[in-house]
């Protein structure tokens, strides 16, 4: 073999070598565990801050509430949808009296004539909803510009909640 | 005058094309070619999610949209969503109109006069957790794959920001997240869904728009949801195995 071929080839044997000990340094350990990514991403991904509680842990403690709820239009709605994400309240709230709870457990209540309108200001596109065959009901559309706005004595704008019970609308 | 002989004869050339070609055709019996094209199959055992939104239910609350914001902690600002709605409004003369302020996290106002209207719709939209995902397939580094349980996710830690996912996705469900700098998708809320609870964004649909489930249960919510509707996939054309059907989806939604 020639001189020139032996050098190539020694040359190239230290790349190689030299490539697979980087390619082992460097490589995570969980990778190509389950396929072409680090298997450890998984639970990395899977451990995070939870926010919203579910309506389960609602009625532990508010089950009058639920029992209101439950007979009216808004009984399939989740408490969380109006009042926010509630695990914090949810997990802590318990150790405080009632009406001593801190601002940062306390969960909003949606009270502002927007608070309504974001769901039941008339829009074309709600028009054509139809659920269930067995629970065939529209959605209730109002403009909420023209619905009721002011007193008419007192000029003071009217929210929705005055006359209408969002628990049993 | 007769041209040189050739250096390999005619029998040899057959010979050795033969011996190639049926040795190709044999391997692959053994080992059938797995082109990216063909959408895979689903496990036969385990978790297989998938995900159905009945477009005809969809209020248009934009819930949905606040509520991965706020479980996901995803930046505030008008473009960058996880999961967001979109109002679709055909005029009588046939243009399409697709209208999403701030993803639909503050409400819509309806734009067009009701009597120009042919008909108008919502579509909430969110990853579409494909089987075989154009994302995937572009990632250089594997920080984006697919779980055995059908979820697409980002590894935070491997990903170099190349953007090349985000150009690749063809439902515009990926963004660069400002202040980490890697890409940030949908989840499926992987953290709710190993302690036994549902997506946010399933958990506080008001109608029940959305549907969440395991496509590898027959008994499960969205196979029945499947089953009793007329379901679609956007953008069939381009294979990429999506487990997202919209019930009642219409041809304008892109």
């Amino acid at each position: 073999m020639p001189q020139h071929l032996k050098r190539l080839i020694g040359v190239f044997a230290v790349f190689i070598i030299l490539f697979l000990i980087l390619h082992y340094l460097l490589t995570p350990s969980s990778f190509g565990e389950l396929g072409h990514y680090r298997a450890k991403a998984i639970p990395e991904n899977a451990f995070k801050e939870l926010h919203y509680a579910g309506s389960e842990q609602c009625s532990k403690c508010h089950e009058d509430i639920r029992k209101d709820k439950a007979i009216g239009f808004h009984a399939k709605l989740k408490c969380e949808v109006c009042h926010g994400p509630g695990l914090k309240h949810a997990l802590y709230a318990g150790q405080f009296k009632a009406g001593q709870l801190p601002d940062s457990l306390l969960l909003y209540k949606p009270a502002e004539r927007k608070d309504c309108a974001i769901c039941h200001q008339f829009n074309a596109a709600r028009l054509k909803i139809q659920f269930d065959t067995i629970n065939t009901s529209m959605i209730h559309q109002i403009n909420a510009i023209e619905h009721n706005p002011f007193d008419k004595i007192t000029k003071v704008e009217f929210k929705c909640i005055e006359c209408h019970n969002p628990h049993q609308p | 005058m007769r041209p040189a002989k050739p250096k390999v004869s005619r029998r040899d050339f057959f010979k050795a094309g033969t011996i190639i070609v049926g040795g190709i055709a044999v391997a692959s019996a053994f080992t059938p070619y797995d082109a990216v094209l063909i959408a895979a199959e689903k496990p036969k055992k385990g978790k297989w999610y998938g995900i159905g939104i009945d477009i005809n239910k969809c209020i248009g609350c934009g819930k949905c949209a606040s509520a991965c914001k706020l479980e996901n902690n995803v930046p505030k600002a008008p473009f960058y969503f996880r999961s967001w709605v979109e109002q679709y409004t055909i005029k009588n003369d046939g243009t399409i109109i697709v209208e999403s302020p701030n993803g639909g996290i503050d409400g819509f106002k309806q734009s067009v006069p009701t009597n120009e209207i042919f008909k108008s719709f919502f579509v909430p939209k969110m990853c579409n957790h494909c089987a075989k995902s154009p994302c995937v397939q572009v990632c250089p580094v594997g920080a984006t794959f697919e779980t055995p349980e059908g979820i697409v996710l980002v590894d935070e830690n491997y990903c170099i920001g190349c953007r090349y996912c985000v150009q690749a996705c063809p439902y515009g469900c990926r963004y660069i997240h400002p202040d980490k700098g890697t890409v940030d998708k949908c989840t499926l809320c992987i953290h709710r869904l190993v302690k036994g609870l549902q997506p946010a964004c399933f958990e506080i649909c008001p109608t029940e728009a959305r549907i969440f489930g395991d496509l590898n249960d027959p008994e499960s919510k969205l196979n029945y949801f499947l089953k009793n509707h007329t379901c679609m996939v956007i953008k069939p054309h381009l294979n990429t195995g999506s487990k997202l059907f919209y019930n009642a989806l219409s041809s304008e939604v892109r």
